[in-house]
């Protein structure tokens, strides 16, 4: 392998695993709602200038990891009060998606009036960039490793709060079988809070680990993860966490090869095509696990 | 004996349509009561009405001795109402396993779940054998017993079955009716909705006729079976 590519293979793992943490939240909402979470990819950008705050007054780029979980968890709580919990008639589909859409732009601008629309430098010892090791020649900086393990970590906690816990329990419940849910005494009010605070969460440790690999944050950074977020859901499988996983690593890496080959100028192209080849050929996504996305209107 | 759950003059619509019109009825502590009627009649709007799936136009439930208000669904469960909807309300994609754990988390339970699960798995083994299955891979009689489990595990104050026999075999049928003839004796309150008349009949303590969203009968069981003609008069061939 020459180093060229095994650096851009592990750059998209890098990227991949951040896409999938964004996608992840856009697919439990999808599968708990049936909804689109179009504020979503705005707790991306509030998080890396929560990050930027933080930093700036004082805390360890760690210590702003738990800073970032409740405050972004915080607005997911937000969100799901102000665009989805009053829309639950027919039409509560596209209202949600129109109301987060104007709340995104709203969290935007008001991020914009705060910190500006241009770079702002995250405050980090550039060391971190530097020091590392060698992989197939290429040289790999610690920090990615940092990310990935991060990403990792934070998607094999998700599963196993999905599978062990009973919070876990009662969102699948309540997203396949709302009703029933109720009648076995899960409040489906507090289970959907829940998850908009878990997703939102996971959204901003995403904006944190994106704002420590550039060591910049912009206010656009939001919008760009969030569109990958919606391809890599939808060629995950709308609904489907492990689709979400492995898509989200499959759209990084195919992303650093087309760049390793010359083809960065058009690697948008390619993912947004595989999406849509997903769509016609795989509707329910790669590993078929979600649901048939024909099928849903 | 104190009534644990009870309606008067209950109204429930679905937007213009009158589903059930003026019904009243108790059902008192350990007593085991049936709602029966034909299809359409509204016993099923009845049970959703009870555990607050709709709300009511008019009229008043009462549940352990309050005003149904404005509680939740959610809020009923755990407060001791167990509804076991038409088509069962089994969670498809959660395993046997894990939908009799989320029973089991109703309501804070003394028991630690392992212990709970034992009479379950010796009164339907079964389910014992299929516990890492998927839910809705079960087959129907199968999904019927997880259903039903739901009773054992945690044991309701009131439980309110809806069509228990519905699309089960004979074989099927009676062990469900044997199985709630159990709850029954273990002294929880019943409420059972059907078509099967005279598997009702015989199970419930009393019954009351339902014809078009309005009790056009009642009285105990053993009177309603001694006039199979009346009843036929109401509910057509059934029975
Ligand atoms: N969701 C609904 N929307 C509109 N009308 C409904 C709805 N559910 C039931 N109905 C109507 O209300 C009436 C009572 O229905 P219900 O389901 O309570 O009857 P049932 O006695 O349970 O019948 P079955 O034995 O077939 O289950 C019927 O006329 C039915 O068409
Ligand atoms: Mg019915």
């Amino acid at each position: 392998m020459s180093a060229e590519l095994a650096q851009q293979i592990v750059n998209g793992l890098v990227v991949g695993g951040m896409y999938a943490l964004i996608a992840l939240g856009f697919t439990l909402v999808f599968g708990l709602l049936d909804k689109l979470n179009f504020a979503h990819g705005e707790v991306v950008t509030l998080a890396g200038f929560i990050a930027i705050f933080s930093v700036n007054m004082g805390l360890s780029i760690w210590l702003t990891i738990p800073v970032v979980i409740i405050l972004t968890g915080a607005v997911g709580i937000i969100i799901e009060l102000l665009s989805f919990r009053r829309f639950t008639s027919k039409e509560g589909h596209s209202v949600s998606a129109l109301s987060s859409f104007a709340l995104g732009i709203v969290i935007l601008e008001m991020v914009r009036l705060q910190w500006g629309a241009t770079p702002v430098q995250l405050d980090i010892p550039k060391s971190i960039y530097i020091s590392g090791t060698v992989l197939f020649g290429a040289p790999i900086p610690w920090i990615k490793f940092a990310i990935f393990s991060i990403s990792i970590f934070l998607m094999i906690a998700l599963h196993l709060v999905m599978s062990r816990t009973k919070i876990g329990r009662s969102i699948r419940a309540v997203a396949e079988e709302p009703t029933s849910a109720r009648l076995l005494g899960i409040n489906t009010t507090l289970v959907t809070q829940y998850v908009f605070v878990i997703v939102s969460a996971m959204a901003g440790v995403a904006g944190l680990l994106i704002a420590m690999q550039n060591g910049i944050v912009t206010s656009d950074v939001g919008f760009t993860f969030a569109l990958k977020g919606i391809a890599v859901m939808a060629i995950g499988g709308m609904g489907d966490m492990r689709g979400a996983i492995v898509a989200g690593l499959l759209v990084g890496v195919l992303e650093g090869i087309a760049f390793s080959i010359g083809w960065g100028g058009i690697s948008d192209v390619i993912v947004w095509f595989l999406m849509i080849l997903v769509l016609l050929i795989r509707p329910a996504g790669i590993l078929g696990g979600g649901r048939q996305a024909e099928t849903r209107v | 004996m104190a009534e644990v759950l009870g309606a008067k003059d209950l109204h429930l619509s679905y937007g213009p349509i009158n589903a059930v019109r003026g019904v009243s009825f108790h059902l008192d502590e350990g007593e085991t009561i049936a709602v029966i009627g034909a299809n359409g009649a509204g016993k099923t709007t009845i049970m959703r009405g009870l555990s607050a799936l709709i709300k009511p136009k008019s009229g008043e439930i009462s549940f352990l001795g309050e005003p149904l208000g404005r509680r939740k669904t959610s809020d009923l469960a755990r407060a001791g109402m167990l509804h076991i909807p038409e088509g069962r309300g089994t969670i498809g994609g959660l395993t046997v396993l894990e939908n009799l754990r989320v029973a089991y988390d109703i309501r804070p339970n003394d028991t630690a779940f392992a212990a709970a699960l034992e009479p379950v798995f010796n009164h339907f083994p079964r389910l014992s054998e299929r516990s890492s299955q998927r839910a809705g891979s079960l087959s129907g009689g199968e999904q019927q017993m997880l259903a039903l489990a739901r009773a054992l595990i945690n044991p309701p104050r009131v439980l309110l079955v809806d069509e228990p026999s519905l699309g089960l075999s004979p074989v099927m049928v009676k062990e469900a009716y044997q199985a709630l003839a159990g709850f029954q004796s273990s002294g929880m309150s019943v409420m059972l909705v059907e078509q099967n008349v005279r598997m009702a009949l015989r199970l419930a303590d009393r019954a009351y006729v339902l014809q078009q969203g309005e009790i056009v009968l009642e009285g105990p069981s053993d009177d309603l079976l001694s006039k199979p003609e009346v009843l036929d008069a109401y509910l057509g061939s059934h029975g």
